[in-house]
């Protein structure tokens, strides 16, 4: 039984077809890579799958009746640049229903997990990126979800941040969490153990790093020739 | 230059305001917001006086004499406090005017009729006109200002402050974290209105307590049913800036919409020009805007000591209003992007 699923899936955007009846099924624990250019689906897809958007056809799941099992992380910063970054989380759990000595027991274990245990009284805008990042995957985890979606997570952080950054989703997976990741970067997409390209809202090709590889040089090369 | 004039025609909605707003202060400044009153609505108490009547209309168009007459001068004195009239002439057995009685809770209406009263000086011979102005009867200005500002304060925060609210968690992104954790709509928005309903609150508190302890503007009436119609009041005016909120693309626009919204409720509530002056061309606005009927609300418990017997009009239309606007606004939050 897949964890996250979408079958059939279509979703228009305005006059944009951004989906065009994606099929995709992620194992329970796997860690699942979505590639492809800008404007090929991968936001809109993770937002179905997190119920942010109404299919048009077809089915997404979690979506929106599954949301307390979801952790989502959305492209960019997108926390309260003006709390600090335990406020930031003690929030983020409050709105998961979860009790005053639950939230401080879990954003002590977070705050380890991400690194930032020095910097719970900083104000969240003045983190640096890959910081920032993290905070989000932190916010993302609160309600310990067996659910991630993490929409290009790494854009825009520094390499050393990125490694890191990886360090924590590799952690996350070890630990049994279902995750579908989408990025920009073909070296780190390597990293997942299924991979799926996406293009003009359809999946062009999916399968292990080393299957989509096969007669490539590179990832890059495989996802170019299949485009 | 060019550039600007390209952005600006792509962006309708801007465009439309920068036509809108000015059109809307020529229309309402120009045409609506008027300190002449026109319609000083007169009631003959006791008995009928042809002579005071004929005496009414030379004094000018202002006075608007009611045809019926009230029994007595304690039946007027009713229809002063429930504002059903604004002067009340005192018809003594000989038929000259015994005495003179004006509502002074609208200082302006007040002001015109007690310029034109005068004119009835001539239907008494000796002893000049006895007046008697109620609710405020020195007219000050702050007697009159203080329980409108009251309704003014708590519409800009509900309407402008509030409009901003789900606008600029949609601007920052926050709103797409929101929305992704369990929280209902319902939820949602009343973790957008309770703080500024709270904070609306606290200006009230001040607002009353420096009306009274600065202004010494007296409140006749419960402070309790004025804090419980003022929250009425406010629960329709966090609505609206809910509502703006939700129809806005970005905090430019919210705010844009929502001076469009504040700036007419200032001038046709009647929260310094009356609404009789009002031309009844424009004057149908003034009667979808809220702070129309709190206005009465708070100046009546202010000044005249009203409760809910003489209030209930203004109240259910403020019920109304408030589910109304609510009910809108929480079709319009939604929890998901598109």
């Amino acid at each position: 039984m897949p964890e996250i699923a979408a079958r059939g899936l279509v979703k228009r955007l305005r006059s944009t077809q951004a989906l065009r009846g994606i099929d995709l099924e992620v194992p329970a624990g796997a860690l699942w890579g979505l590639v492809g250019a800008d404007g090929a689906g991968k936001t809109t897809l993770l937002r179905c799958l997190a119920g942010l958007y109404r299919p048009d056809a077809g089915t997404a799941t979690p979506g929106a009746a599954g949301q307390s099992q979801i952790g989502f992380a959305p492209q960019g910063f997108h926390l309260y640049g003006d709390l600090t970054v335990l406020e930031n989380m003690a929030f983020f759990g409050g709105l998961y229903g979860l009790d005053a000595a639950t939230i401080a027991t879990r954003v002590d274990e977070l705050l380890a997990f991400a690194g930032l245990g020095a910097h719970r009284y900083r104000i969240a805008g003045k983190l640096s990126g890959g910081m920032q990042q993290k905070l989000v995957l932190a916010c993302a985890l609160v309600h310990r979800p067996s659910i991630l979606l993490l929409d290009e997570p790494t854009t825009g952080v520094d390499p050393v941040s990125r490694r890191e950054f990886w360090r924590l989703v590799e952690q996350l997976h070890a630990g049994g969490a279902t995750i579908l990741l989408a990025s920009a970067y073909l070296d780190e997409i390597e990293r997942c153990e299924q991979v799926a390209f996406l293009h003009e809202g359809r999946v062009i090709a999916a399968g292990a790093p080393d299957e989509l590889r096969r007669g490539c040089a590179t990832l890059e090369d495989a996802f170019l020739a299949a485009m | 230059m060019r550039k600007e004039f390209i952005q600006l025609r792509r962006d309708r909605r801007t465009l439309a305001m920068i036509i809108a707003i000015p059109l809307l202060f020529l229309l309402v400044f120009g045409y609506a917001a008027s300190f002449d009153v026109k319609h000083v609505k007169v009631q003959l108490a006791g008995r009928d006086s042809p002579a005071v009547r004929a005496a009414l209309s030379r004094a000018g168009s202002a006075f608007d004499v009611r045809p019926a007459v009230a029994a007595d001068a304690a039946a007027s004195r009713r229809d002063l406090r429930a504002g059903a009239v604004t002067v009340a002439i005192v018809i003594g057995s000989g038929g000259a005017v015994q005495s003179v009685l004006v509502d002074g809770s609208n200082l302006l209406v007040a002001q015109t009729a007690l310029r034109n009263i005068a004119a009835l000086q001539s239907t008494r011979t000796g002893a000049p006109l006895p007046v008697t102005v109620l609710y405020n009867p020195t007219l000050r200005s702050a007697d009159f200002m203080v329980p409108g500002l009251v309704g003014l304060i708590m519409a800009f925060i509900g309407i402008v402050i509030t409009s901003l609210g789900i606008v600029r968690e949609r601007e920052r992104g926050t709103l797409e974290q929101l929305m992704v954790t369990p929280i209902t709509r319902v939820e949602l928005m009343l973790g957008k209105l309770i703080p500024y309903l709270m904070i609306a609150f606290l200006d009230l508190a001040i607002i009353v307590g420096l009306g009274l302890g600065l202004f010494d503007v007296p409140l006749r009436g419960s402070l309790a049913l004025l804090l419980a119609l003022a929250m009425l009041f406010l629960i329709s005016t966090l609505g609206i800036g809910l509502l703006i909120s939700t129809v806005s693309q970005n905090q430019q626009q919210a705010m844009q919409l929502a001076v469009l919204i504040m700036l007419p409720q200032v001038l046709l509530s009647g929260w310094i020009f009356p609404l009789a002056s009002i031309p009844i061309g424009v004057r149908w606005l003034s009667y979808i805007f809220p702070l129309t009927y709190f206005l009465p609300i708070s100046r009546g418990i202010f000044l005249k000591g009203l409760g809910i017997p003489s209030l209930w009009v203004p109240t259910v239309v403020l019920v109304g209003m408030a589910v109304a606007i609510i009910s809108l606004a929480a079709t319009r939050v939604s929890k998901q992007l598109a």
